[in-house]
Formats: structure tokens, sequence, C-alpha cells
């Protein structure tokens, strides 16, 4: 097969010298332009005008360059098409005599790529079987069962495709024992070499099995930039901290890892930049412990190697802490146990187990048992023995013993329990026999595990514990006083920790376990300790099942039945293998997780000469030779459409669908082009055309249906608004009467109200209203329960009613609560949330937002307006308005307000006031507008008592 | 094979399209053509002049002045005062018009959108006029074929005058119009722009008031063409042949606006009128146009013309 491989292009044709048709173009080119299309002839009268347009007259015997080009093309198409081109052409040369060694790497560096390793592998076999030569196939990364054998081509690729890529180091020792195998069986003269880039142990010897005895070599080599893997994460104290590690350290490279919980849900994600020739970088994780102790896999983002996965486990996680007091458990005074403080401040990030039993005899062996990873002692002076030897067995083996002092670790003598000696007694400061006063503590040293704490400024020390100089107290001691003395002291026995607090648990000796610092402080320690798990002592081997395993392509999957149980035999982890790949080991309760790397990893590029100098670098073939014939002959046909349809088009055959104008015209043929194309296309848009435009219509005619509905042009201008009764005769006066006040309104002040508006209180939205007029008829009925929630939500939102009774001539008494109306009236605000009312004093603000008015009248003069109580305040001496904020919500008259303040069309008025004095109206159209006014600003106008001051100022 | 949107009609006769232009003719109301500008005119026509002059309508009673003849006296109404009276009789005087239609080949002209040929058009719409005009009583001349006639039947006549003679393709020699005659000319004025001015600025140095009926075809407006189109003048037999005529439609629609509207300017700076008619639209329409241009609100029409412009 012939390829093109210049410019890197892989393309290949089965039959080139079909190309050589290529040369005729400039033939076709030739004939082309001298068969164009044949005009249409119109007798057109105006043609010199037209002549004046077309400077040169076209030569009729040439078509337009693009159908030329179109033309030209598809013969190029013709052409290419027979010459039956392919995409990526096979291009391994496995001409010779004798059997193939085929080898091919299935650690778990080759996850990233294995398709490729397969693909390459099978076009192997196939060019093989083409040359008549026959395969053994050995895989690097598989167990002593392997056999060594020929087989034939089709049985060796359902043999490839069973074989899958294993998450472990491939094993080139027992490999080499196979190649070995193989020579002395079949004495194999060519060697295959499909690698994974790397190096792995005992290359050498691989290498020379390989090279013995052949004469063809060929090792395949992938593409390495994208083996990495993480080489180590470890849980500090402040942050999560990772290192990656890649093989191929050219060029920069941006990757993302991130960290996923138990249920597989992303936790944080953290963008790692290795710079150009770095093998090594390094995250961290900075986020609240919490979280950390969440984290069980770290993954590298679009890197699929087992190496690319981290598994995390309870060592990582949070921990257990056990508490245990030296007094008697008092639940009636919690401030002064002990303990309280401790468990307050380990809470937050640690589990706290407290034993059920007193008797620390029993309770220390029991919370050990249990799996704490730290224990706190709060002032426990003498250890049983027993307990004592339990717990120092504990500490080697990497608990963390936290100690605090009191009156009986003061008494009591020192043991190896104890990171210092210490002195017998306390020391007291401050105290009444003491000349010191108390001590603040001193900054944190670089080598305490508090470094970067900042030191309690409010802490004070009164009493402690003093450590006998010794020579490494000073290593010793993680903080101390002002003064040098130490607080807090540790040291390492085994792999483990004691700490003493040089001070008291509880409140007495310092104020430390009052403040926040102590929190902090006690974090640290226990993220120092390390979790370990439920292991009992009589049992030296545990025996783990697999319940989560990293398949090759560093994916969590079920176990494979051939997995053994991981066996911990002191402790100590057996190393990743066939039979115990990565992955999670044990139950939901307690797992361990089996990292192919644990900081050791250490990735090297295997070397181009491996197989020797004279062996032939390879690349994978990353796809499959694709035929592109039927593509070639898809585009013929799509330009065969075009040509045929431009070709009509020009000729003006497409006259049939020429309407009267150009424009339609136009849209004719480009309906044409655009159903042939549909045609083509119609199987690969259809499902997806139909998914997308659903949501968008019904979205769309939502809105309209929203608009439609909605009437907007109560809020585009402020209007009076009145409550429609039902009753013919009041709803005319309500109109009539705003109509007047909206006429009054804007002749007089700022507010130029619109038309006035009746509403249906049950329906309408109120929103757009400062207020709103309310007349009570008797025959108008309460309203249900729906509309006075409206109601109600609309005073609550900062609108005012008005309710007008009209009675205060009909009712008796001067309009109480006698008359239907006062009792309808009385019935609806009982459904109603509503303040305390009161008439409108002397000095509210209604009194003076406009006008200064002293009454309310209406067409009636006697009656009062009621608005909310304003709170009872003390009054200012000189200051004429009560401070109130908002405005009434609601306002009651029984004066007929509308009555007075109706007009005709005339601007006559329609009801004679009563009693008749003219000034009466005068009056209650201006207690209209201080209405308005009062509704529309509010207390803005006893803001105004302040004038005086301000004109004083102004110094007039 | 390809539909064609223009093609050149059969030419028409006089006689065919008489029948036509009578029933056009019969909807418009009889014609008064202005005669602010005609001087004494010995002939008589039916139409008065809204003057004192020779005619049989009563006009006026005014006093007599001495030096007139006596016999012009009213007696009957001099007789009922003292004053002598003369009747006054209105002045009734006929006026030339002179017509004339191109009937070049270019005039043959329809597309398809179009109702009849430009030619068609043209001598429907001249022969209503001379039937509108004889029924006025004026007289109707046709250049380059007869003299004035006053006649009732004058489109008939003429009518039959068109039949003997050849088609005219060309305005013939008009040196024998007299001033204060008025020439209809009908044609689509494709000719360049300059000759047709040259001759109609000759004609008005003589005096002529003019009225220019361009008659044009919507698909000469229009342009209605497209794709690979080989153009070619029925007069002139010029071919152009244009790959893609969509293109430059734009264009040659503003060149025809352009030429359209330098003829109009042109005519109008001359006191003459100016007429557009598309054969897509009614013959009665360019009538009603014509009618009012002589009439004499052409000075209003124009003025609103020249404000357009």
């Amino acid at each position: 097969m012939f390829g093109l491989s210049f410019l890197g292009i892989p393309l290949g044709f089965a039959f080139p010298w079909a190309l050589a048709a290529l040369a005729l173009l400039p033939v076709i080119w030739l004939l082309l332009r001298l068969t164009p299309p044949r005009p249409t002839s119109e007798p057109f009268p105006p043609t010199r005008i037209l002549a004046r347009l077309i400077s040169r007259e076209e030569t009729p015997a040439r078509s337009p360059w693009w159908l030329t080009l179109l033309r030209l093309m598809m013969a190029t198409l013709v052409i290419f098409a027979m010459a039956m081109p392919v995409w990526n052409p096979k291009n391994a040369n496995l001409s010779g005599e004798g059997p193939l060694l085929l080898v091919i790497d299935n650690g778990w560096a080759s996850g990233m790529d294995w398709e490729d390793h397969l693909a390459s592998a099978n076009t192997i076999i196939d060019e093989a079987e083409a040359a008549g030569r026959q395969i053994i196939a050995i895989s690097t990364a598989s167990d002593a069962r392997q056999k060594v054998e020929i087989s034939s081509p089709d049985a060796l690729k359902i043999k490839l495709a069973s074989w899958s890529n294993q998450p472990v180091q491939p094993d080139y020792k027992l490999s080499m024992r196979k190649i070995a195998e193989a020579n002395q069986k079949f004495a194999p003269t060519g060697v295959i070499f499909l690698s994974d880039g790397l190096a792995h142990k005992n290359m050498r010897e691989m290498s020379q099995e390989m090279q013995s005895g052949t004469s063809r070599k060929i090792l395949f080599l992938p593409d390495t930039s994208n083996t990495i893997v993480i080489n180590s994460v470890e849980n500090l104290p402040r942050s999560m901290v990772g290192e990656l590690v890649r093989a191929n350290p050219k060029g920069p490279k941006v990757l993302n890892v991130t960290a996923l919980d138990l249920q597989g849900i992303s936790v944080t994600r953290q963008q790692v930049t290795f710079a150009d020739g770095d093998k090594s970088a390094e995250f961290h994780f900075e986020i609240p412990v919490e979280l950390r102790n969440d984290i069980v896999r770290v993954n590298i983002d679009g890197v699929q190697n087992a190496g690319a996965v981290k598994l995390l486990d309870e060592s990582n996680r949070r921990r257990l802490v056990g508490l245990i007091s030296g007094e008697k458990h008092d639940n009636a005074q919690p401030l002064l146990s002990p303990l309280y403080y401790i468990s307050r401040a380990l809470e937050p990030f640690s589990d706290i187990r407290r034993s059920s039993n007193a008797n620390v005899a029993v309770a220390i062996p029991e919370l050990i048992t249990s799996g704490v990873s730290a224990l706190v002692l709060a002032d426990i002076g003498l250890l049983p023995k027993q307990a004592s030897s339990k717990l120092h067995q504990w500490v080697k083996n990497g608990g963390m013993l936290i100690r605090f002092s009191g009156p009986r670790l003061a008494a009591a003598p020192n043991n190896d329990l104890l990171p210092v000696l210490i002195r017998r007694g306390d020391r007291n400061l401050g105290g009444a026999l003491s000349w010191e006063k108390p001590k603040p503590v001193a900054e944190f040293e670089i080598n305490s595990p508090f470094f970067g704490l900042e030191p309690p400024r409010e802490v004070f020390v009164s009493r402690q514990v003093l450590a006998m100089q010794e020579g490494d107290l000073g290593k010793k001691t993680w903080a101390r006083l002002t003064d040098g003395t130490p607080l807090v002291t540790a040291s390492k026995i085994g792999q483990g920790w004691t700490v003493l607090f040089h001070v008291s648990s509880d409140a007495s000796w310092s104020n430390l376990p009052i403040s926040g610092t102590f929190v902090e402080m006690l974090r640290r320690i226990v993220n120092q300790s390390r979790s370990s798990l439920t292991v009992s002592d009589n049992q030296d081997i545990q025996s783990l099942p697999p319940m989560r395993l990293l398949n090759g392509r560093g994916q969590l999957t079920a176990p494979a039945v051939n997995t053994k149980p991981l066996k911990l035999s002191n402790g100590i982890v057996p190393a990743v293998s066939l039979g115990n790949p990565p992955g999670i080991y044990g139950t939901q309760d307690g797992f361990r997780a089996h990292n192919l790397f644990n900081a050791d990893a250490e990735l090297k590029l295997l070397e181009e000469n491996f197989l020797g100098t004279d062996a032939t670098i390879a690349k994978y073939a990353g796809k499959q030779p694709l035929t592109l014939r039927p593509w070639f002959l898809l585009a013929l046909g799509l330009l065969l459409i075009f040509d045929c349809t431009a070709v009509m088009w020009m000729a003006g055959q497409l006259s049939f669908l020429r309407q009267k104008s150009a424009a339609n015209k136009m849209a004719g043929t480009a309906a044409i082009l655009f159903g042939a194309f549909v045609i083509c296309t119609t199987g690969f848009i259809n499902n997806h055309a139909r998914a997308q435009t659903q949501p968008p219509a019904s979205s769309s005619r939502q809105v309209d249906a929203l608009s439609k509905d909605f009437n907007f042009s109560p809020s585009l201008r402020t209007r009076l608004a009145y409550v429609i009764t039902g009753v013919g005769v009041v709803d005319e006066t309500s109109e009539a009467g705003l109509f007047g006040l909206t006429k009054f309104l804007t002749e007089r002040t700022a507010i130029e109200p619109g038309e006035p508006i009746g509403i249906d209180i049950s329906r309408d939205e109120m929103a757009f209203y400062p207020i709103i007029y309310w007349p009570i008829h008797a025959s108008a009925g309460i309203p249900d329960d729906q509309t006075m929630a409206r109601i109600d939500a609309y005073m609550k939102q900062g609108g005012s009613i008005l309710f007008d009774t009209r009675d205060q001539v009909s009712g008796f008494s001067g309009g109480t609560s006698s008359s239907p109306e006062a009792l309808l009236l009385q019935e609806i605000l009982g459904n109603l949330d509503i303040p305390p009312l009161e008439p409108v004093p002397d000095d509210h603000v209604l009194t003076k937002s406009f006008f200064i008015l002293s009454q309310f009248p209406g067409r009636y003069s006697g009656g009062e307006l009621w608005v909310e109580q304003l709170p009872d305040e003390k009054q200012l001496e000189n200051r004429p308005v009560r401070v109130g904020d908002g405005v009434s919500s609601i306002l009651i008259t029984s004066n007929d307000l509308a009555g007075a303040w109706a007009i005709d069309s005339q601007s006559r008025p329609i009801y004679p006031v009563v009693p008749p004095n003219p000034i009466q109206r005068e009056i209650a159209f201006r207690v209209g507008v201080n209405l308005i006014m009062y509704a529309m600003t509010g207390n803005y106008k006893s803001d105004q008592v302040h004038i005086p001051a301000l004109l004083e100022r102004l110094g007039q | 094979m390809a539909s064609q949107i223009g093609a050149l009609a059969p030419r028409e006769s006089g006689q065919e399209t008489l029948a036509r232009a009578r029933a056009r003719a019969a909807l418009i109301p009889d014609l008064l053509v202005d005669a602010s500008r005609v001087a004494n005119n010995v002939f008589s026509g039916w139409h008065g002049r809204r003057k004192r002059g020779i005619g049989e309508n009563f006009w006026q009673f005014r006093h007599y002045v001495n030096g007139e003849a006596l016999s012009t006296i009213d007696w009957r109404r001099s007789a009922r005062d003292d004053q002598l009276y003369i009747r006054d009789r209105e002045w009734q005087a006929a006026h030339t018009i002179w017509l004339w239609v191109d009937e070049s080949p270019s005039m043959l002209f329809q597309s398809d959108s179009a109702h009849v040929s430009k030619q068609s058009r043209a001598l429907v719409l001249a022969f209503a006029m001379s039937e509108l005009l004889a029924r006025s009583g004026e007289r109707i001349g046709w250049l380059g074929l007869t003299k004035p006639i006053v006649a009732r039947n004058a489109a008939e006549k003429l009518a039959s005058f068109l039949l003997r003679s050849a088609p005219q393709t060309r305005i013939p020699d008009f040196t024998s119009l007299n001033s204060f005659a008025d020439i209809i000319l009908f044609g689509d004025f494709l000719d360049p722009v300059e000759y047709t001015l040259d001759q109609i600025t000759r004609m008005a140095r003589q005096g002529v008031r003019g009225h220019l009926v361009q008659i044009i075809d919507p698909a000469e407006e229009n342009f209605p063409y497209g794709g690979r189109v080989e153009f070619n003048d029925p007069e002139s037999g010029m071919r152009i042949t244009t790959g893609s005529a969509g293109d430059i439609s734009r264009e040659y629609k503003n060149l025809f606006a352009a030429r359209i509207q330098t003829l109009r300017e042109k005519t109008i700076k001359l006191g003459w009128t100016h007429t557009i008619h598309r054969t897509d639209s009614l013959a009665s329409r360019a009538l009603i146009a014509l009618h009012t241009n002589l009439s004499g609100d052409a000075n209003y029409s124009s003025a609103a013309m020249k404000g357009a412009v």
C-alpha cells in the first residue's frame, strides 16, 4: 500500500496509479471553459441602458469561474475516489522468514493507550499472516501460568482481546524466563516489543534475552507525555499535600487533580503545573480538615492509569480520641468537669470516645481496643500497672497520649508516660503567697507543631507543674510561657507521642482551655497522631477482603474472582501484585487503601536502543485505517446536486419558482438548495433538532400568555383607586369624587394622577396604588378569606386603605358603631391584622402634610378620621409634629369624602355639603390632598420640624 | 425551453385600438383645453373661452362705447332704462392639438406582467385623446400624417390615415408647427435622453406647448431578470449577455429612474408636462393625467412635481 507520509498526512491509496489521471485536469479545465450554459434570450428595449452598466460584453463562450472550479473539483474527487484513498494506512513491514516474538507490555503504564496497543498488535497479526509468519505472544504483566505457544491468528486475536492491561508493575524477570522458553522452543527470527515506554526492573536481562538470535527487531514506543502518577498524598495539619511524578520531563504540562469522596462526588480540584524539565510537581488541597477527611480518592483528570489514582484510607481520616478523667463524671456541673473543655475543643474535628467505666484500669484497654488514635488523660497521676504497660505498648505502636496536669498529676511520681520529669508540687503564680504575676504564653517556636498559631495574648497561666531541667527539655517543649517555663511538652516513644499540658484541663489553673487557641492546639496535636486500624494484639496476620479494585485504566471496579485478600502481617502491607492489585481492601467500616505507589515512584523512560541500535522504532497507530472512498463519493454527489441547481438557476430554469418579486425568487432557489441539503442530512439532525426546538417554544408561549393576561397600564401612571362595591350609586360617586380630587390635585399640587380607576379587590393587582378609597355599603358584604388575605398583604407591603362608612348623618351619635355600614366595617376589620387606632391627634402629620387642617370634613363634617395609633412618646417642646415612621395602613372616616369631592364633567359639584357651608367643600378637598400627600410622602413632613434650625444655620 | 419574461407583440392597427380608445374616452369628461395662451383664433370651436368674442352664447351686457357698431346694441335691454347696452357673446374658439405616437420596434415590447404592448397602449391613449378633443371641437392633427382637422369623427379619420402609412419610428419634421399649438407625444423615449431633449427643446422654441406621455413596461422598470440572460435590443439589434442578471438589477433600476428623472426635470423646465404611464396600469389613469394637464391644472401639478423634485 502506498502511503503519503509527507507533511505528516496519514493518507494512502490502494490504486495510486489512478492518480495519474490528475494530469488530465488541465484538459478538463479547457473543455469546461468551452461549454458554458446557454443563456436565456430576452428582448429588452432598454438594452442600451444596460450597455452603460456592463462595460464589456461578456464572452458567451465562457462559463463562470466558480462553476469551472466546481467541476474541476468534481473531476478531482472522481480521480481520488478511483484511487481508493485510505486514512491511517498500516505501515508495518513484516516480510521475512521464521516465527515472530510479540512481547506486549500490559502493566499499569499501558492504561492510557491500551487500545492502541491492541490495535497495533492486531495489525501486526494481520501483517504477519499476510507474510506467512507465525507469532508467539507474551505479555509482561502476567503470572507464571502464561503459556508460550504458537497460536493461529484468530485464536491470537481472541487471546489479545481477553488480555487487559493490569494495574501492576510488569514483571520482566518472569517475562525474561518466558522469552527464553520461547527462544528455546521456536527460535523466533524477529521480535516486536510493544512497550509502555518506561524502564522497569530487570529490563537489561530481558533485553538481552529478546535480542538473542533475532535479526528483525521492532520497538514500539508510546507517547509518554501522559504517563503521570500520584506518588504520595499526605494529610498535613493545614492541607493535604501530594506529589505527582511524570516519566517524560519534556515540555510544560498543566493538569487537574480531583479529590473525590466515598460516593465519588468531587470534593475539590486543583491545578498542577509541571514546568519544562520537571519530573515532579506538588499539589495542596487547602480545605478544612472535615472535608479532607472525606477524601478517599485522588485522581489526575484525563490520565488513565492505575498510578494516577491514589486511594486514601482511615490513616488520612478523622481521628478517634478517647477521653479519660480522674474525676467522677459530674453531669450537674459540667463546666467544672475536667473533660468539658477538652471535648468541646475536640468535637469539631474528631470523634470522641469516653469509657463507660469509671475505673481507669478498665477504661484504658477498652478505649485502646476501640481503636482510638489519641487518648486524653486529664489529671490522672498514678496509672494502674497493667493499664500502664498496655498504654505504653499502644503509644509505641503509634498512639498519641495527651495528658493534662492537675493536683493529682502534680502529686504523683514520675513515670515513663510523661514526656519530661516534673517537679513535685505545682507553681502558683500571682497567688496570695506569690509575688509573680500570672504569665502569658510566649510565641510558638519554629520546631513546635503549634508554629504559626497566634499566641493567645489573653491567656494567663496562674498555676502549672514545672519540668525538671534536662538537657533536651528545650527540644521537647512545644509551648512555653514568657518566662521560659514549658507549658506543653512532648516526647516521642516508638512511633507514638506523649504530650503533656502543664496546666489543668479546666479553667482553674489557667484560662487556656477556654481560649480559641486551645482548640487549634488540640487539633494540631491530634492531627499528628496516626489513625490505625483495629488491630487486635493477639493476631499477627490480618486478612482484608477486596472491596473495590482499580483496573488498568484507573477505574474502581468490583473485585475479580481471582483476587486474593490482602494479608497484613504485623501491619506490613504486601507489595502490589496480580493477586493483590491496587484498590480498597476491607469492609465499609474499616478499609485499607492499597496503592501502586507509596512515595516510591521513580519513572524512567525506556531508551530507544533497548533492543539494540539496529531496532526499528515504531509508533502506535492511533487510529484504524479508514476507507475514504464512500466519503469522496458522497461529496461528489453533493457537488453534483449543487452543480445541477446552479446550472438550472443560471439558465433561468427555476423560473417556475419565480414569483413577482425577485426576493421570492431568491427564496425559491434557496429552498431548493436547502431541500437538497435536508435530504442529505435529515438522518443526522432529526433527533437533535427535535430535542432542541421544544423548550424555547413553550417558554416563549408562557411569556406571551403572561404579557397578554397582565395589564400593565395601571403601573404606567400614579392613579387614584377606589374599590368597586357593586352598588351603582356608590361606585359612580366614588369615581366622580376621585375625578374631582384628581383635578384638584393637578391644579394645586405637584401630584398629577391619571384617570381614577375602580378595582375589584378580589382580582386586581393593588400594588400600583398608594392609597385605595373603599366606601362601605351595607349591601356589599364581606369579602372572602382569600380577598382578605390580599388586602392584608397590600396593607403590610405599605399600601393604605381609606375606609369611608359615609354614615355620619345617618348614624346615631356621630357615626359610631350602630349603623349597618359601621357594623360591616367592624366585621371586615375583624378579619384583618391591624394595629390599634386613634382619631387623628392634633400633632399628626396628616394635619400638616400639605394644608394645615384641624378637622377632616367630607360631605358631612362631624365624623372623626381614625388612623393607626402612633407610639406614645415624650413630646418635645415646640415640636409641632409627632414623629412616627411609615404611613398608617388604614384610615377610617364616616364623612363621605367622595361625596364632597364629586364633580360632574362641567366641574360642578354633584352633591351638596351638609351643613350647606361652601367652605366645607374646599376643606374637604384639602383633606383629600393631605391624605394623598400623606400616603405618598409618609412622614416626610414631620421631618420639617428641623426647618427652623436649618434656616438659622443658613443665617436667615 | 426557458419561459421568457418579455416578448415583442404584433403591431396593432389603428382600427383595432380605436374601439378600445372610444371606450376609454367615454369615461373621461369633455376636455377643455386651456386657452389662456391662445391668441385670437379665427377658427371657431365648440367651447366657450370664458371671455367675450365670437360665439353663439350670451356672455354679458355692457355699456355702449362710442365708435362701436350700432348693430351690436341690444335694443331690448337698452329699452329698459336710459343706457345703451351691447350684448357680448362668449368667445368660442378651437385649439390645435397635435398627436404623435412612437411606433418603433421597441414599442412592441410586452412583458408577462403587462396587459398590452407599449405600442397598443400608446395608440389607445392617442385615439382616446383625439376622441375627447374632437368632442370638444378642437382641431386635431397627427404629426407627419395629417394636417389639423375638425371633425366629430376625427379619431376614426386618424385611424384610417394611420392604416395607410408606414409606422413612424422617429419624430417627423415639425417645422410646420405654429405657436400656441399643443402637442402630445406618446412613446417610450428610450433613445438617448440628449436626442429627445434636443427635439422637444426645438419644438418649445417654436412656441409649442408639449405633453410627453412616457409609456414604459413594468419589466423595464423592475428588471425581474436573474441568472444568465442574453438581452437584445429590438431596435438596434444590440446583444448583451450577463452571467447573473440579478446582480445588476439594483444598478439598472437606479439608472433607469435617473433617466426618467432627467427627462422629467428638463421637460418641466420647458413648461411642458411629463406623464409616466406603465402598461400594467389602466389606460384611463393616463387619460385623466393628460386631461388634467391639458385643462390647465398642470401649473399646479407641475409646481407640485417641482416641489417633489
